[in-house]
């Protein structure tokens, strides 16, 4: 037994929200976290409707008073410094992440700090700048009437608000949607979640230390998901709702926001995997068995990018089989280096069950085998020597299915498609395109390397979508009108 | 058990490799002097985890490098126990191992040389001329050496920390032609980069893959699998070695 001494502790105070000066919120719970000496106390808020509706009228109140006359080009320089004060491993806002999310989370504490690091590159202002010119021929249309090809003038305008549903699984991610929203001029309302409600409210610190005006057209903080009264008012006080997370999620706020509203969610998805013979080569076929895993174990699957299958091809230098045996010890040591988070016995009950069923299987099906490790439920491979297609009960559970030919994976996923999302690939130039011509026939809608697939580039079309454009509403100024104003003016001859 | 009432010393032992191999050893029944120069509560808490696990251990506080106080601490040892079966020299001088901020060959003083020379060779000195002489009254024991895999393969070089690592090589054999015939072997481990451990967290991530790709079993080592083999030493499994080196490092080096 441990003795703690009151004496050294050192207790620092983390607030798991942010809002605009000016506005309350007057009920708290706390949650402590130790790590050694140091006890986090993180105090969540219980917000009311009456403040939920005073929150939104100040973030209109900023949007309209600060935020709608920022130039679009001045908010990614705002946000590139923030983005900037992030990329410095002594950020303040950045190491607490480091220490608290691993905690929060249970996720491998090397993983999230090496993750936090890459994705946070994202979002510099290069990349920010290829996005809005990826979603707009002009992007000054944002700031003004700007002529078109078809004659007239033409202005964009975002939502005064925006009512964002974060999702947890995937920490900072909750920062794509905020930085989206920002972008259009619209000050945000951030619902977090539980599962980690932390990181946004950090990002939004660092971002009033630099321009406090800008962080107070945002607003984040958790409350329970399902709450209907306080959903219902903040999806209707505001101008466009965003949900991410699970299909139930989405399904119970969907009804809450007005169909005169934009409305975008991005529930539950399927992503996959292709493996072609020219990458199982002798030269290429180590590298190619650590980037499979790369996808499957990098957040344990929990984001809806990973791999949950992997089709690979027959004819290479090693077989199918080999690959999947490869991939398994390669799983093995991937846990030695950095461990899956600890599941709940729900999660560890799901895993157990599906690899019982397949187990009991292989018994009469020469076609299947499980490979997987032994007295826990680390990582699992279910080795399928007849083509399919099915999805994972995630925390690094993968299917491989051998494949006469990668051109035939199409005809196993019809019934998977309205899921279908990110394929990661490892095959020759000559095939990539019919390849991916193939599945963008049948709804895939995010074709990348092998290695990469948790790791999505700003200016992908999420599920398929423009991001920025859905958002927006357009002013033409007809031509008609340009003239017959020209005629009033009072000085035309 | 493979080390059943053995009287074992593990010199830095409050912290990464030195923790574990006490651990392990105490797990083997061997009762462990928990030598440690400066973090004296990760000792106590190492004791108290080999106590809780129903193993016997004491920590006991010596700079390696300070014959004196390495004096002291074998009297203690003899005193209490009336005896020593295992040492395993694993302290050295603090050592960060960053390849972005390493000494180069042009910046690197002899002092920094030096101070390698004192904690590993020095200190291994200083403990082997304590122990010997007990272990010969009892005509056996087990004396392990830590050296690395970078003494074969300077991957990133360490230029102090490999070339001590190398002449601690050179006194294991030295001392082993010389001892075996008291009834004592020696020997050395030299482990690849093992993750993670105080020394080795700074190595950062891109380094650590591209040992990793190189290695054959694919990964790097595990304070544990040093364990292993430092209980295979310390054991009679290992009887009639003497001398050796044996590489922990998934095959990256192989001679």
């Amino acid at each position: 037994m441990q003795v703690i001494n009151k004496d050294t502790l050192k207790i620092i105070p983390v607030d798991l929200f942010k809002i605009p000066k000016a506005t309350f919120l007057t009920e708290f719970r706390y949650q402590s976290i130790r790590l050694g000496e140091t006890v986090y106390s993180l105090r969540l808020p219980i917000p009311t409707l009456a403040e939920l509706n005073v929150l939104i009228n100040q973030l209109k109140a900023n949007q309209k008073a600060y935020l709608s006359h920022l130039k679009v080009a001045e908010i990614i320089d705002w946000i590139d410094q923030a983005i900037q004060c992030w990329t410095n491993p002594k950020c303040p806002q950045r190491q607490l992440a480091i220490k608290l999310l691993p905690v929060i989370t249970g996720y491998n504490a090397e993983t999230i700090k090496l993750e936090i690091k890459r994705f946070i590159r994202i979002f510099r202002k290069k990349e920010l700048l290829r996005f809005v010119d990826n979603e707009l021929n002009q992007p000054e249309i944002l700031d003004d009437f700007h002529p078109q090809k078809s004659g007239s003038l033409t202005k964009a305008f975002g939502p005064q608000t925006i009512f964002n549903v974060f999702s947890g699984n995937i920490p900072g991610l909750q920062i794509w949607p905020l930085i989206m929203g920002t972008l259009v001029k619209a000050a945000s309302l951030g619902k977090t979640s539980m599962a980690e409600p932390l990181l946004p409210v950090l990002f939004v610190q660092t971002l009033a230390q630099i321009n406090p005006r800008l962080a107070d057209c945002m607003a984040i903080l958790p409350w329970k998901g399902g709450t209907q009264s306080l959903e219902s008012v903040a999806a209707t006080q505001t101008g466009a709702t965003i949900v991410y997370g699970s299909d139930k999620a989405v399904g119970s706020i969907q009804p809450l926001v007005p169909s005169s509203k934009p409305f975008l969610h991005y529930g539950y998805k399927i992503s996959f995997s292709m493996i072609g013979r020219e990458a199982l080569t002798p030269e290429h076929y180590p590298q190619t068995i650590k980037r499979a895993v790369e996808d499957i174990a990098v957040y344990d699957q929990q984001s809806c990018l990973s791999t949950q299958a992997i089709f690979i091809e027959r004819g290479g230098s090693i077989s199918p089989l080999a690959a999947a045996k490869l991939i398994a010890a390669e799983l093995a040591n991937y846990q030695l280096k950095r461990p899956r988070a600890v599941l709940t016995n729900p999660e560890a009950a799901a895993i157990n069950r599906t690899r019982n069923q397949y187990q009991l299987r292989s018994l009469n099906d020469s076609t299947i085998q499980v490979l997987a490790s032994r007295q826990n439920t680390d990582w699992t491979v279910v080795y399928h020597a007849k083509a399919g297609f099915t999805n994972s009960p995630l925390n690094r559970f993968v299917h491989i299915f051998q494949i006469d030919q990668l051109e035939n994976v199409p005809r196993y996923l019809n019934d998977y498609q309205p899921y279908l999302q990110s394929c990661g690939m490892a095959v020759d130039p000559n095939r990539l395109y019919s390849l991916a011509d193939r599945l963008g026939e049948i709804g895939i809608d995010r074709i990348c390397s092998l290695g990469e697939m948790t790791r999505a580039r700003p200016g992908w079309h999420h599920d398929g979508h423009f991001n920025l454009l859905d958002l927006l509403h357009f002013v033409d100024v007809e031509p008609s009108m340009e003239a017959y104003a020209e005629r009033l003016d009072p000085d035309v001859e | 058990m493979l080390l059943k009432n053995k009287i074992a010393l593990v010199t830095g032992a409050s912290r990464g490799i030195g923790a574990t191999i006490a651990k392990r050893f105490a797990a083997e029944g061997a009762i462990v002097a928990v030598n440690f120069l400066k973090n004296q509560k990760k000792a106590n808490d190492i004791v108290q985890s080999i106590i809780d696990n129903n193993g016997q251990a004491f920590p006991v506080q010596a700079d390696v490098r300070n014959p004196k106080a390495v004096h002291q601490m074998i009297a203690t040892i003899q005193d209490n126990f009336n005896g020593l079966d295992i040492v395993v020299n694993n302290a050295l001088n603090h050592y960060t191992f960053n390849p972005k901020t390493r000494q180069t060959a042009e910046s690197i003083k002899w002092q920094n040389y030096q101070s390698q020379f004192d904690g590993s060779v020095q200190g291994a000195f200083n403990v082997c001329h304590e122990a010997i002489p007990m272990m010969s009254d009892q005509s056996s024991g087990r004396i392990i050496n830590m050296a690395s895999n970078l003494i074969a393969f300077p991957l990133i070089p360490y230029h102090d920390y490999i070339t001590s690592k190398t002449a601690l090589v050179g006194f294991t054999r030295s001392l082993a032609a010389e001892v075996g015939a008291l009834g004592i072997q020696v020997n050395a481990i030299a482990p690849g980069l093992t993750y993670p451990t105080d020394s080795s967290v700074e190595t950062q991530n891109d380094v650590r893959e591209s040992i990793i790709r190189m290695t054959p079993t694919k990964r790097l080592t595990i304070p544990d699998d040093v364990a292993g083999s430092a209980i295979f030493l310390a054991s009679n499994l290992s009887n009639n070695i003497t001398g050796q080196c044996l590489y922990v490092d998934g095959g990256l080096v192989m001679r």
